[in-house]
C-alpha cells in the first residue's frame, strides 16, 4: 500500500496499538476482528498517502523502477521485484483494489466495503490497475 | 453469464475462478463447461499477469516489530491477574497432587500400620487445596 517497508512497519505497530486500546471493548460476535483490523491499517495508510500528497506538487514524483533491465536475464526475484516496483507506480486506489483482493484475498464484498465503493467500482479499479501492471511488465506478459 | 461479463471479471479478478465473486462462479463454470475454448483463451490471458503477481512476495515480518508490537501493549490489569491465577492455579495444583501422590505412596507403603480410615481422610485434606483454587476462580 505504501511503497515503504518503514512505513509499514510504522502502521502496523500503530495498527496494533489501536487493537490494544480497543480490547476491552471488544465484543465478539459484533464484528470479524480481521475486518475491523483491515480497516484501521487502511485508514493508517490513507492519513500517510494523504500527508504525501499534501507535501509534493500536482506532479506524482517519479517512483524509481528499482527492477533489472528488461533485457536481462531473470530470476523469480528479479521478476518480484519488477512487480513490486510496477505496483508502487499504480495509482493508490488502484494498488489497494489489488492488495485487497489479490494479495489479501479478501472478497469483492469486503475489499468495496473496506474501500467505500460500490462493486462496479471495484471491478473498474482492479481492472485498470491490472492493465496498468500489465503495460508495465509487457515485456513479460503475451498481449 | 455473458461473454462480456466473463471478460470483465476475468479483467479485474484474473484467471482463476476460484478467485471470482461466489456468486458468479457457478455461471462461470457453465460458460467454461459451454464454450472451453473461448474461456480458455481470456482464463489465460489474464493468467499470465497472475503468475507474475504471484512472484511478488512480501518479506516475512521482522523480529524487530514483532517485539515494537508487543512492547506497545499496554499492561492489562485483568489480563494479568487472570494469568496470576492461572499461576496460581497451576502452582497449587500441582503442589497439591504432588502432596497427595506423596501421602498415597506413603498411606501404601504404611498400609499395614495405618488404618484404611485414616488413610481416606489424609488424602481428602490434600485434596482439599482444589476447593480453594475453585474459590479463587470466582473472584478472577
Amino acid at each position: 500500500m505504501l511503497g515503504d517497508p518503514v512505513e509499514a512497519e510504522d502502521v502496523a505497530q500503530e495498527t496494533f496499538v489501536r487493537a490494544w486500546k480497543q480490547a476491552r471493548a471488544w465484543r465478539p460476535g459484533e464484528a470479524r476482528f480481521d475486518t475491523w483490523l483491515h480497516r484501521v491499517t487502511l485508514n493508517l495508510c490513507y492519513d500517510r498517502l494523504r500527508r504525501r500528497r499534501e507535501v509534493v506538487t500536482d506532479t506524482p514524483p517519479e517512483r524509481p523502477d528499482e527492477g533489472p533491465a528488461p533485457d536481462r536475464g531473470l530470476e523469480a526475484r528479479d521478476v518480484g521485484d519488477r512487480v513490486a516496483a510496477a505496483m508502487a507506480k499504480l495509482p493508490d486506489r488502484q494498488r489497494e483494489a489489488i492488495v485487497l483482493c489479490h494479495y489479501q484475498e479478501l472478497s469483492n464484498i469486503e475489499a468495496a466495503s473496506l474501500m467505500g465503493v460500490n462493486i462496479e467500482a471495484l471491478e473498474s479499479l482492479l481492472s485498470r490497475g491490472r492493465r496498468g501492471l500489465r503495460a508495465a511488465l509487457s515485456d513479460m506478459v503475451g498481449d | 453469464m455473458t461473454h462480456e461479463r466473463f471478460e470483465v471479471l476475468a479483467d479485474a479478478y484474473g484467471g482463476d475462478v476460484a478467485r471470482w465473486p461466489a456468486a458468479e462462479r457457478d455461471a462461470a463454470t457453465l460458460l467454461i463447461a459451454r464454450e472451453p475454448e473461448f474461456a480458455r483463451a481470456v482464463l489465460a490471458g489474464a493468467g499470465d499477469l497472475d503468475g507474475l503477481l504471484e512472484t511478488w512476495t512480501l518479506a516475512a515480518v521482522s523480529h524487530v516489530l514483532r517485539d515494537r508490537v508487543i512492547a506497545s501493549a499496554p499492561p492489562a490489569r485483568r489480563d494479568w491477574s487472570l494469568r496470576a491465577w492461572f499461576m496460581r492455579a497451576g502452582v497449587g495444583a500441582g503442589l497439591a497432587a504432588a502432596c497427595a501422590a506423596g501421602l498415597i505412596v506413603g498411606v501404601k507403603l504404611s498400609n499395614a500400620a495405618a488404618p484404611l480410615n485414616a488413610s481416606d481422610e489424609t488424602v481428602s485434606a490434600a485434596l482439599g487445596d482444589y476447593d480453594d483454587l475453585s474459590g479463587l476462580g470466582e473472584g478472577a
